[in-house]
């Protein structure tokens, strides 16, 4: 075997010219693979941090049964937002920050314009110390809800800001007022300022404001309460911990979720993107191992006198198999190394020098680290191993069926 | 002898024919229902009662006063909650007067009325003559009624965009309605009930509307008193004179 193995590998290197076409064919196959699997983790990484660290929280605590009726943003479904409940759940080992919020559908008035808006109600001073994002996106003007200094400041999208002041009129200071019916269905309503305008983060949210956590408690009759606490972590790799310690210690009143079961989109969106990494994957794949199994035949057909001497001299069919699944197995290792090390490369190489890419979702780009794992790139390397063996069967067999007389004499 | 043949055919037909003449127009009934439902001029005091869907109940007292066909006032007396909130209607515009802000916010007419099963044109718009064309048949369900068919005319600022609408054949009062979107989907249905003599003017005392599309919840419009004998003065219908 050791033997068989040793003329494998000499015939590999034996024939330069057509070895070096083959790796080529499969370096860049690998090599794509690889930095794309790492363009895709360093865009799902990018993605996760936006949503756990800008929309959603790591995980969320709401009142039982909330997230069903999440729709119609019950008000009727509260959580505390007192300072007591709020420590308990910050005392939680890795929570980091805990932000309770109101979301609440309502009106937005200014002068002779009222739209239909999501209210998404938060307390400045915790929302941004435990997600710290979303304030990227605001604008300069905007910045002046982090402060909190006035409860009546609101901040809408740019989408938003167009509706109410139409695309000439950039004038924030008509009056305005939030309307929204308060816990019992009246209608109520409070005085308020639009301070500035963010980016949509997440699609879907088009007509969002952001109003604060006391200017909602007011209008809506919540005073002391909240509808969501989001929880920022540490590390997300603890969430699971984290959730089932606040389950236990909030029992069954409450329920807990991470932000997955949340941001329902972004399983979507993962899913769509390993769909589409796995076509240009395979297509990858299947083009290189053709290149494999091409210089395969090449090989037989070239060889024939000595395959036939090999014959002549008592080789056996099935020692000639194993020399040529062998040398496809040595060409499809080396080549599928030299990708993986060449994949690795350019990963590094973007890892160290950020992507920003611009989505349609999100005027805000989005910064990409490339990642990969050495487990993906042996994994890779372990396909393109087996697929160039797979893919040389038919050659090699080819070669066993040569009769010796005929493939002496050279046909 | 011929002559006489068609003339007792023409006769008959027309005797046969003769209750098809007194068969009310879309028009006319549309007209009736306006001028039972929203009367030219009236002071009316009006409680509304919204069943939640968490079984509790939230009532509401208003005074309402309209003057002419397109100038209508809602003051708010109870609870405590809304006293003093406001609402007036100058043609297409609605606006409410929120006591807090001491100033009018402009709002759609398709909105929820104070967060119960009516919206705003149901309280604040009965005009079905400007805002829908309508034609009439019978339902066999209800053989004693007209159902009239209603659709928003393009551009109208319509609440709904079709509606059903029974009356009683005897005197035209109102029996039971049914709004629906563009789609086709039933949003609300209303039951008419209570009939009976106010100051000037016998018609329905209650309406019932029923959420369809959250059918644990519905509310209940009762006319505590109703007079279409005032002419309000106009310049109770400006925003300058809310809150006042």
């Amino acid at each position: 075997m050791f033997n068989l193995m040793r003329i494998a590998v000499r015939n590999v290197v034996r024939n330069k010219r057509r070895t070096v076409i083959t790796l080529l064919a499969l370096l860049i196959g690998v090599g794509v693979m690889v930095s794309v699997r790492g363009l895709l983790n360093g865009l799902q990484a990018s993605m996760i941090e936006s949503v756990t660290k800008g929309q959603v929280g790591a995980l969320q605590v709401h009142r039982k049964g909330y997230l069903k009726n999440v729709l119609s943003s019950p008000l009727d479904l509260q959580v505390p937002a007192n300072e007591a409940f709020l420590k308990k759940l910050a005392a939680v080992p890795h929570v980091i920050g805990v932000a309770p919020r109101i979301l609440f559908g309502g009106m937005i008035n200014v002068e002779e314009e009222t739209l239909f808006v999501m209210m998404f109600a938060v307390d400045p001073k915790r929302e941004f110390v435990a997600l710290p994002k979303r304030r990227d996106t605001f604008s300069a003007p905007a910045q002046a809800f982090v402060t909190g200094s006035s409860d009546e400041g609101v901040v809408v999208t740019e989408e938003l800001a167009k509706g109410l002041l139409g695309t000439k009129r950039r004038d924030f200071s008509a009056p305005t007022a939030i309307l929204a019916p308060d816990r019992d269905g009246a209608l109520s309503a409070e005085n308020a300022k639009i301070l500035g305008t963010m980016a949509m983060s997440a699609p879907g949210e088009k007509k969002i404001a952001l109003v604060s956590l006391a200017l909602a408690q007011r209008l809506l009759k919540l005073q002391g309460q909240a509808t969501e606490v989001a929880i920022a972590v540490d590390d997300l790799e603890y969430g699971p911990q984290v959730a089932a310690d606040l389950r236990q210690l909030l029992g069954d009143t409450y329920e807990v979720h991470q932000w997955d079961e949340i941001a329902l989109f972004f399983k979507d969106v993962v899913r769509r993107q390993e769909i589409m990494l796995s076509v240009i994957a395979s297509v990858f794949m299947i083009l290189m191992l053709l290149g494999v199994a091409n210089t395969m035949l090449m090989s037989v057909l070239e060889r024939t006198r000595e395959i036939g001497t090999m014959m002549a001299v008592g080789v056996r069919r099935s020692k000639i198999i194993g020399l040529f699944l062998l040398e496809a197995l040595t060409i499809g290792v080396l080549g599928g190394l030299v990708g993986g090390a060449v994949g690795l490369g350019v990963v590094t190489y973007m890892g160290l020098h950020p992507l920003h890419i611009a989505l349609p979702t999100s005027p805000v780009p989005f910064v990409v680290v490339p990642f990969i794992g050495m487990g993906y790139i042996a994994s890779v390397v372990a396909i393109a191993g087996v697929g160039a063996l797979f893919f040389a069967l038919y050659p090699a067999w080819r070669a066993s069926r040569l009769r010796p007389v005929e493939a002496l004499a050279g046909g | 002898m011929k002559k006489t043949v068609i003339l007792a055919v023409l006769a008959c037909s027309a005797l046969w024919a003769a209750p098809s003449f007194a068969d009310p127009s879309a028009e006319e009934l549309m007209k009736k229902y306006d001028q039972l439902m929203g009367p030219e001029n009236f002071e009316a005091v009006v409680r509304m009662t919204a069943h939640r869907d968490d079984g509790t109940l939230r009532s509401y007292k208003m005074l309402v006063l309209k003057k002419g066909d397109d100038k209508m006032r809602l003051t708010f007396q109870e609870p405590a909650a809304v006293a003093g909130q406001e609402m007036l209607r100058q043609g297409d515009n609605l606006w409410v007067y929120m006591p807090n802000l001491k100033r009018a916010v402009r709002l759609a007419n398709r909105e929820s009325f104070q967060g119960g099963d009516f919206n705003n044109a149901d309280v604040l718009r009965v005009k079905y003559q400007a805002d829908y064309t309508g034609s009439v048949t019978t339902d066999p369900a209800l053989p004693n009624t007209w159902l009239v068919e209603l659709k928003a005319k393009a551009g109208a600022n319509a609440a709904y965009d079709h509606m059903k609408l029974w009356m009683r054949k005897t005197d035209l009062m109102p029996v039971q309605g049914e709004y629906y979107t563009a789609s086709g989907k039933m949003l609300r249905k209303a039951e008419f009930g209570d009939y009976r003599a106010f100051a000037t003017l016998t018609r329905p005392g209650k309406i019932v509307m029923k959420n369809m599309l959250a059918t644990a919840r519905w509310s209940e419009m009762r006319w505590d008193s109703l007079n279409t004998s005032i002419n309000p003065a106009p310049t109770k219908f400006v925003l300058d004179d809310l809150g006042k």
